[in-house]
């Protein structure tokens, strides 16, 4: 299991004055859930950019357990990404003409992993998601179940943390609860991290901590107890 | 990553149907001209094959060439009978024959000449014999006329104004296997028929022992006004005596020239006169005469010899090289409309494959955000286009192969000759060449989808 340590992180882009996105210090242990709120512009999606390791880090230190995202190049960010990281988009990012089961596999079978456990492991995934027909297309699947198939996919490789990109904010409201009811039993039964971008409320208010964000910077860390008080 | 790829371009199938078709057409046209201009040079230098050297009067050595390998219709000046009776004395001949053409019957050439030319030049017969009467003729094998047919021959041919020898016929005998040259198409005649339908060579020969005899010959024939009576045991000696329509042609034939043949052609052949082939001082003007010397130091010598004054010798061979020359050239010029048009259809794939690799900017990022390795992704954009591009490349050999077949095969039905169209090694360069440069071609998009940064490219 992993934790995260973010230390004197901050993150510019070129012709912006102020950084979009600067954290002196963050600790998320190993198994939490964390949402992640605030308005658009207000650094989520950098935030999670960064600790997925998609974006390069110039200014600052981004821990995984021992390891230091900052000092990766970019081939083993993505390696590391691969092996550890399970993304849920609010777009989904399925490929249309493959069927669900070749999507699970897609990213496994491209970085030449998947074997015959990681194929069982697909199928009892799909089972778990709630999909009962593997080889259907996915350009046929309504919202909902397309988001299921994603969900199955980041989970493919057991990855220690599972970070979501406002994933029910496309869906209708009984999907978008019942891919919230997924995530948040898939992170519980696998003990994985979880850190979820979101708007939504009721699902803010089921994980164990809320991170706004307002400008760049952390603008309130609260614990749901809390929230709740 | 295959699967992926498939699935991709079978979602994408109309504009990747698209570039296969640029490809194939682009490829196409290329390989097409240089297979058909191989062809031709190739099926040409076959048919000159058997001819080693030949020889006609002073002129031309490309409308020789021309008439006498090709039959091509043309009037040639005539090179004097005496020629052929000299080569055929010649120690270092194998065999010299004359070629009589300007008839022709439903657009068949009609030529004339001797068997030993038949044996020496084609593999034999299909059906039928060889002629052995004036009246007799034998058929290419291209030729679409029964056994048994009758010939009448046209002065020249039909669309040129030519007009029927109309009491002359040849009955058709035989017919040779196909040689693969424009001999196919020729109907085949023994050469005095072809002199005394022109009205030549009905000539007394000076030693000719019994020419007195002959005179009182023709007399006695009147209705049929010829009459021709071999004497295959005399060799110096053209044994034919006539006089047909009150006219003696023969002493003043001997040195014929064109004119003096276009003038008149009132003559008739003797369908049952045996057919002689010895050639003496007397024989009539000829258009060629081919011949078939010993060695190669003797073909060079002869030709050497008969290069001079009023005779012209030449190695059909060598005429046709000096033709590719030409037709090289031509070649260059189709070659680089070609390239050029292979230039534009490459250009325009970088072009719509780079607009392409950022419209999927969104896919390409989220291909990495899930974990696919740089590499992969570099792969599968290279690999899309690639393949795309040498199934192409692959369609379009196989279109310039089919175009270059049915244009050789018009080509061989107008001229009998056969274009041996096929791949050879230097294709196989060329297309390693174009598949080389499909793959620096596509590596230009998968360079540019390998350098995007996935968070930017998800950003978008």
């Amino acid at each position: 299991m992993l934790p995260l340590n973010i230390e004197n992180l901050a993150v510019s882009f070129a012709g912006l004055a102020a950084p979009v996105l600067a954290i002196d210090s963050l600790e998320i242990s190993a198994g939490s859930h964390v949402a992640l709120t605030g308005g658009s512009g207000s650094g989520k999606s950098t935030f999670l950019n960064i600790i997925s390791g998609l974006e390069r880090i110039r200014t600052g230190r981004v821990l995984w357990g021992l390891q230091d995202l900052a000092q990766f190049s970019e081939g083993r960010r993505d390696r590391w990404r691969a092996a550890n990281i399970g993304l849920v988009m609010q777009d989904f990012h399925l490929f249309p003409g493959l069927s669900a089961l070749d999507n699970i596999l897609l990213p496994a079978r491209l970085s030449r992993v998947a074997n015959a456990d990681l194929v069982k492991r697909a199928h009892t995934l799909l089972e778990t998601v709630g999909l009962k027909r593997p080889e259907q297309h996915v350009e046929t699947m309504s919202r909902g179940e397309m988001q299921r198939v994603a969900i199955a996919r980041a989970l493919l490789r057991s990855p220690s943390v599972i970070i979501a990109d406002e994933p029910t904010a496309s869906l209708d409201l009984e999907s978008g609860d019942a891919v919230g009811d997924l995530l948040l039993s898939v992170a519980a039964d696998a003990g994985s991290t979880l850190i979820l971008a979101t708007h939504d409320q009721r699902l803010v208010e089921r994980l164990d901590r809320r991170l706004t964000l307002k400008a760049g910077r952390i603008a309130a860390d609260t614990d749901a107890r809390e929230i709740a008080a | 990553m295959i699967g992926f790829i498939l699935a991709d371009l079978r979602r994408l199938w109309l504009g990747g149907a698209v570039v296969v078709l640029l490809v194939a057409l682009a490829t196409a046209l290329g390989v097409a001209v240089t297979l058909q201009e191989r062809a031709l040079r190739l099926g040409s230098a076959r048919a000159a094959d058997k001819f080693d050297v030949v020889v006609g009067a002073a002129g031309s050595e490309t409308q020789l060439v021309l008439s006498s390998v090709f039959l091509q219709a043309a009037p040639l000046p005539l090179v004097d009978g005496h020629v052929l009776a000299k080569l055929a004395a010649d120690p270092r001949v194998a065999w010299a024959a004359p070629v009589g053409f300007g008839d022709s019957f439903s657009g068949y050439p009609i030529v004339g000449t001797t068997t030993s030319l038949i044996d020496s030049t084609t593999s034999g017969f299909i059906e039928g014999k060889m002629f052995a009467l004036e009246g007799e003729a034998v058929l290419g094998a291209a030729v679409r006329l029964p056994l048994g047919a009758d010939i009448k021959p046209m002065h020249g041919t039909a669309e040129t104004g030519g007009h029927t020898h109309a009491d002359s016929a040849y009955k058709v005998v035989g017919r040779l296997k196909p040689t693969g040259t424009p001999w196919d198409r020729a109907i085949l005649v023994p050469i005095q028929a072809v002199w005394h339908v022109h009205g030549l060579g009905h000539g007394h020969v000076e030693d000719g022992h019994d020419a007195e005899e002959h005179g009182k010959d023709d007399h006695a024939h009147e209705e049929g006004g010829q009459h021709v009576e071999g004497e295959p045991d005399h060799p110096e000696t053209v044994a034919v005596a006539e006089q047909s329509q009150g006219q003696r042609h023969a002493f003043a034939l001997g040195t014929a020239s064109a004119s003096h043949v276009e003038e008149e052609h009132h003559g008739s052949i003797d369908p049952d006169a045996p057919v002689v082939e010895s050639f003496g001082e007397h024989t009539p003007g000829l258009p060629a005469i081919l011949v078939k010397p010993k060695t190669i130091a003797d073909a060079y010598r002869l030709r050497q010899e008969y290069r001079t004054g009023s005779t012209l010798a030449v190695f059909p061979g060598e005429v046709l090289t000096g033709l590719y020359a030409t037709l090289g050239d031509a070649k260059m010029v189709l070659s680089a409309v070609a390239a050029g048009s292979q230039g534009l259809v490459a250009a325009a794939l970088v072009l719509v494959t780079v607009i392409h690799v950022g419209q999927r900017r969104r896919q390409i990022g989220a291909l990495r955000a899930f974990g696919a390795p740089r590499g992969s992704v570099f792969l599968i954009v290279w690999l899309e286009l690639f393949l795309l591009v040498a199934f192409g490349v692959g369609i379009g050999f196989l279109l310039g192969l089919g175009a270059a077949h049915v244009g050789a095969q018009l080509f061989t039905e107008k001229s009998g000759v056969i274009l041996p169209v096929g791949f050879t090694r230097e294709d196989l360069r060329l297309a390693l060449v174009l598949l080389g440069f499909a793959a620096v071609l596509a590596a230009v998009p998968a360079l540019l989808a390998y350098r995007q940064s996935p968070a930017q490219a998800l950003r978008a």
